[in-house]
């Protein structure tokens, strides 16, 4: 019974993120509103350091590279690590083993996390060449 | 003491290896008794969740995607350090930010898809 249940919830999660990716790659999210805006975009009016990533993902997986790095970089740099990560969660969920990851230290860790704010905050100045990192701006320019 | 899984040398006190890690304490209660260590089965670790901490801070939610990736770092650091323990508090807690950001992701676009709806169903009514 708890079996089956767990079962369903893999596969619910599954279908959405399939879903999802499929939703992305047919309709743009600069142009479609099928997809909410940021939140922290729409209170505050700053980028945040996500901002531009559904768009650079639609981006990507309509094989437009150059636009998928000009709209969000870090994304880009991230996505094959996450894509990775991912997908040794949903292989330890259905096997019970996922795929070789390093241990990272924690100050390896907090770098990161740090990274993330500090590009947050630097594609938010409105001068050269941090603007570059506003989404989008790269491919103007 | 040196691994038994890549043979990396860690410190006597590490509960996993820095480079592979492994589990170096099966059931070896170097952690004191009285806390509540959780006994891992060999060769695993304590989830820190940091995939789910990067997503929530880059694809949603920055003010909770933040404390995840906190908590995922300190998960880590205590794993170094040896105290299991502490290292389940924090995956707990890493965990917690990440179900909370799920969550106004979620809210986020059920607002939206309603918004939209009543959006498109006043658009209807002007015409």
């Amino acid at each position: 019974m708890v079996e089956i249940s767990k079962n369903r919830r893999l596969v619910a999660t599954l279908a959405a993120f399939a879903a999802g990716v499929v939703m992305l790659a047919v309709f743009d999210p600069a142009r479609s509103g099928v997809f909410p805006p940021c939140p922290v975009r729409y209170f505050t009016g700053w980028y945040c350091p996500g901002c531009g990533s559904l768009r650079a993902i639609h981006q990507l997986l309509r094989g437009n590279l150059r636009a998928a790095w000009a709209l969000n970089p870090l994304t880009m740099i991230l996505l094959p690590f996450l894509t990775y990560g991912l997908a040794s969660s949903a292989l330890f969920e259905i096997r019970g083993q996922g795929l070789p990851q390093p241990f990272l230290r924690a100050f390896w860790i907090r770098a990161l996390g740090a990274a993330i704010i500090l590009f947050g905050i630097a594609r938010n100045l409105p001068l050269y060449p941090f603007d570059l990192l506003a989404p989008g701006t790269w491919l103007h320019w | 003491m040196f691994c038994t899984q890549c043979g990396a040398n860690n410190a006597d006190s590490a509960a996993v290896c820095v480079q592979c890690g492994r589990n170096l304490q099966p059931g070896t209660p170097l952690v004191p008794l009285q806390t509540t260590a959780v006994a891992l089965p060999p060769g695993t670790t304590v989830q820190n969740y940091l995939v789910f901490a990067i997503l929530a801070t880059v694809f949603c939610c920055l003010p909770a995607g933040i404390p995840a990736i906190i908590y995922a770092a300190q998960v880590n650091g205590k794993l170094q350090a040896g105290d299991l323990a502490g290292a389940q508090v924090a995956s707990n807690n890493a965990k917690m930010w990440c179900l909370i950001s799920l969550g106004l992701g979620l809210g986020i676009v059920a607002l939206y898809a309603m918004m939209i709806m009543l959006g498109i169903l006043s658009g209807f009514h002007q015409h």
